[in-house]
């Protein structure tokens, strides 16, 4: 498996946009996105915990090359709070539930189109980082928090 | 966005440290797919990247497991 390349952000954007999941770039996979320079593993994704929605998740995964067993299917499709598939082409983190943030519609609200990406906001992408709290996070904010005032006067 | 010399503007930049801003301006100067191929790599996390699947019913289980299994230098645990 080698590192997330933008062919396979696309195929996320396209398969997902078949199937009708509703999802948003996260944390500073989706800070890259808008433009942070930096560098990370994971591609996260916050993704809307319904019904519906975790059937649509279970169908584009395989398009995506993640093969799930019948029991992960259920488990993504139950919408745990954190799914973390590294059985197909590149690490994906599926986020039903970060910290910090209230509900996906609020993010939704909020997102930013990047490309065709959607994308959270910088405020919801540092809400979630500064409410986990882990060491990464903390020494990464400083600088994440300049670049949310950077992206912000820029717009 | 229009590219202009971050100094020139103190009031909206003031704050963000010189090394930085000359870092996003850079960064904002090039195509996404090229910010993709410098900002995603890949290296192996032990044991956290030691399982094709995992999945949790809550964050704070997540946290949990992530500080009582991970090496502290990979920097999951909570400050």
């Amino acid at each position: 498996m080698g590192a997330f390349e933008y062919r396979q952000a696309e195929e996320i954007r396209d398969a997902f946009s078949r199937h009708g999941v509703r999802y948003l770039f996260i944390g500073k996979s989706g800070a890259i996105l808008l433009g942070f320079p930096d560098t990370t593993q994971d591609a996260d994704l916050f993704v809307e915990r319904s019904l519906e929605n975790g059937e649509a998740l279970v169908a584009a995964l395989p398009d995506l090359g993640f093969d799930l067993t019948p029991q992960q299917a259920q488990e993504v499709r139950a919408g745990k709070d954190f799914v973390q598939l590294k059985n197909g082409p590149f690490d994906l983190d599926l986020v039903f539930a970060p910290d910090g943030i209230e509900t996906f519609a609020d993010a939704w609200n909020r997102r930013v189109e990047v490309e065709g990406f959607p994308v959270c906001h910088p405020d919801d992408i540092i809400a979630s980082k500064e409410a986990t709290n882990r060491l990464k996070d903390r020494e990464s904010l400083p600088r994440l928090r300049s670049f949310r005032d950077y992206w912000k006067a820029r717009r | 966005m229009p590219i202009q010399d971050p100094r020139q503007d103190s009031k909206l930049f003031g704050a963000i440290p010189p090394e930085w801003l000359e870092e996003f301006e850079a960064a904002a100067r090039r195509p996404l797919k090229t910010r993709f191929r410098y900002a995603f790599i890949k290296t192996y996390r032990p044991v956290l990247d030691d399982s094709p699947f995992r999945a949790f019913d809550s964050m704070e289980g997540y946290r949990r497991w992530c500080e009582e299994n991970l090496p502290d230098w990979l920097g999951y645990g909570r400050v």
